[in-house]
């Protein structure tokens, strides 16, 4: 260990992907501890992907292209590090799991990852079936990936990365293809790693009402920038947010029309409860 | 009017499967736009394909433009009816963005005169033109879905069905995409689109059915339907965030029935007469 505490550390980590005129990630600076869970937000193209990338080490080791600053991990820098070391801490969902899922059936395709990062096989058995159960598909065991549903697939992808016992958790977009409640049952998860095994979280997602409800820290991204930085209410109250085309959920958006400076509800009960005074606030 | 789409006791299984579709009873009016919602595994996909002979029906139980869809040659439906696949990849076969727009002109008979602006529009119309070169396979998954929605509207068929064509978008996206949806459903088209997203739902479609476990549990007016939250409930939707919000402030007004609200702007007006009721003992 190094001397400061952080577990994920990017120095004005700049990144350019090769064969492109611009940077896709611009001068990031970034210091989470232990157990923090974040929110990416952003338009397309802002780098939220890029900056996910770069924590697993698939930026650069993968991608190629050019850096400037550093990212660390447990005060280790990352580009030193192999993407097998990397992945023993790091666990990763990409925001394709078309691309993601590579083997011909639920069992192979959890035993795959295990087999590659040398878990004992006695082990396998066991972190297989608590790795499904807790994204709810533990009944999928023997189906073929092929015949899996997008939401299925994304549930799979995170089994995967949770078989692998990690410290961080990256997730890119895992609920895009997801129904409602199948988005909410995702970040119940997540959270559950997060208090109950302390599992360091960071997920990039649209739907920033989920953002909202289960993060403690969002960070937006627009042209490979970190424009905001704070609690979700922190940010939804910052008067830029509108010009950075994410959505804020619906009762956010109500109350900053009402109050534009101040702190705004973020969630349904905090909309009801600032309704009501609105309500009385008319007296009548 | 003459219903377009006519599906009259659809029931559906997968080989070796379950059935999937039970009992459909659907029509649709020329110039409709109709939401399709329900969970991941509702059958929505499965209902959507007997719309355009990708699965095929039992003679004389789904009609498109009074094509029975079950005798009826996919070339010939397919001028009557554009399908936006959920999966994108499972649409794009060719190497240029360009190619695979142009390709179901070109199988329409088009001149090639007429091609190539048509092309150019389409790919403009979903902010594509300077992709116009690339390989599908080197872009986001975002933009595969735009390739597919631009080679699909690109057609101008008189009935044009979308699932899921949001998926993976970023909220300007979604908003520009639906834009262009509502402006081809503006122009006659009528349309059948899929998501998830309900405030999508509430923004664009006129009328919403909803799909749990392969049956039809409710079928109107957007509006009738988000009231309905004990049903919607039943296949686990919820209405969009400010819509539950109005339900549970629950505040009289002098009307027999309380509102439906769909959007932050009528819930701002909402606010506005709940006001002008406790000022003055009026409203409407
Ligand atoms: N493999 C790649 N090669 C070249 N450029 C890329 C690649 N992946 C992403 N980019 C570019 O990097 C920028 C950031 O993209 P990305 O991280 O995917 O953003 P987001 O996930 O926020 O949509 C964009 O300009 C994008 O075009
Ligand atoms: N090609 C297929 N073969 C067998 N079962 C399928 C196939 N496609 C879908 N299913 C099953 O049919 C049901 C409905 O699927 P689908 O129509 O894709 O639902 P939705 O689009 O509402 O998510 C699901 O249980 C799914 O697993
Ligand atoms: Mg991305
Ligand atoms: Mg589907």
């Amino acid at each position: 260990m190094t001397s400061n505490n952080f577990l994920i550390q990017l120095n004005n980590f700049t990144y350019q992907y090769p064969h492109t005129a611009n940077n896709a990630l611009k001068s990031i600076n970034l210091s989470l501890k232990k157990g923090s869970f974040v929110g990416f937000a952003g338009p397309t193209g802002a780098g939220k992907t890029t900056l996910i990338k770069s924590i697993n080490g698939i930026v650069p080791h993968f991608e190629g292209g050019t850096f400037s600053g550093e990212v660390l991990l447990n005060g280790k820098a990352a580009d030193t590090m192999s993407t097998a070391e990397i992945g023993r801490s790091v666990g990763t969902v990409l925001d394709d799991p078309e691309a993601q899922i590579i083997c011909l059936d639920v069992e192979q395709e959890l035993v795959f990852g295990m087999e590659n990062y040398g878990v004992p096989p006695a082990e396998m058995e066991q972190r297989m079936q608590k790795a499904l159960a807790s994204v709810g598909i533990a009944h999928l065991l023997g189906r073929s990936t092929a015949s899996l549903s997008g939401g299925q697939k994304q549930r799979l992808a995170i089994a995967a990365a949770l078989a692998m016992l990690p410290e961080v958790l990256v997730l890119d977009e895992p609920t895009s293809e997801l129904d409602p409640l199948g988005s909410e049952e995702v970040f119940r998860v997540l959270k559950q790693l997060h208090q109950e095994q302390g599992m360091t979280i960071l997920v990039t997602e649209q739907k920033t009402d989920l953002l909202a409800r289960y993060c403690d820290q969002l960070v937006i991204l627009r042209e490979g920038e970190m424009v905001l930085s704070g609690t979700p209410r922190e940010v939804f109250q910052h008067q830029d947010i509108f010009e950075l085309g994410v959505a804020l959920p619906e009762v956010t958006e109500l109350a900053r029309r009402y109050y534009p400076q101040a702190e705004p509800p973020i969630t349904l009960d905090e909309g009801v409860q600032f309704c009501r005074n609105v309500i009385l606030s008319f007296g009548g | 009017m003459n219903p377009v789409i006519k599906i009259n006791g659809l029931s559906f299984g997968y080989e070796f499967g379950d059935s999937v579709l039970k009992d459909i009873y659907l029509e649709i009016s020329p110039g409709e736009m109709v939401a399709l919602v329900g969970q991941n595994g509702a059958g929505k996909t499965t209902l959507v394909k007997h719309l355009i002979g990708l699965l095929r029906p039992p003679a004389g139980k789904v009609s498109v433009a009074d094509l029975d869809v079950a005798n009826t040659r996919i070339s010939k439906l397919s001028r009557q009816v554009g399908y936006v696949f959920q999966n994108p990849d499972h649409q794009i076969f060719h190497d240029t963005v360009q190619a695979e727009v142009a390709f179901g002109l070109n199988n329409l008979g088009l001149p090639r005169e007429e091609v190539e602006p048509r092309v150019t529009a389409a790919l403009s119309d979903v902010g594509l033109e300077h992709l116009a070169h690339e390989n599908p396979q080197r872009l986001s998954r975002g933009q595969r879905q735009r390739v597919a929605l631009a080679s699909v509207l690109a057609l101008r068929t008189p009935v044009i069905v979308l699932d899921e064509p949001t998926t993976g978008q970023d909220y300007q996206e979604r908003k520009q995409i639906m834009a262009l949806v509502e402006q081809l459903n503006k122009a006659g088209h009528t349309i059948v689109f899929i998501t998830h997203d309900m405030s999508l739902v509430a923004h664009y479609a006129s009328r919403v059915v909803v799909l749990c476990q392969g049956r039809i549990i409710l079928d109107g007016d957007t509006r009738e339907v988000f009231r309905q939250t004990d049903k919607l409930a039943e296949s686990l939707l919820l209405p969009p965030q400010v819509t539950v919000l109005a339900n549970q402030l629950n505040e009289p007004l002098n009307t027999s029935v309380s509102p439906v609200i769909l959007s932050v702007d009528e819930m701002q007006d909402y606010l506005q007469r709940v006001r002008e009721v406790k000022r003055n003992g009026t409203g409407d």
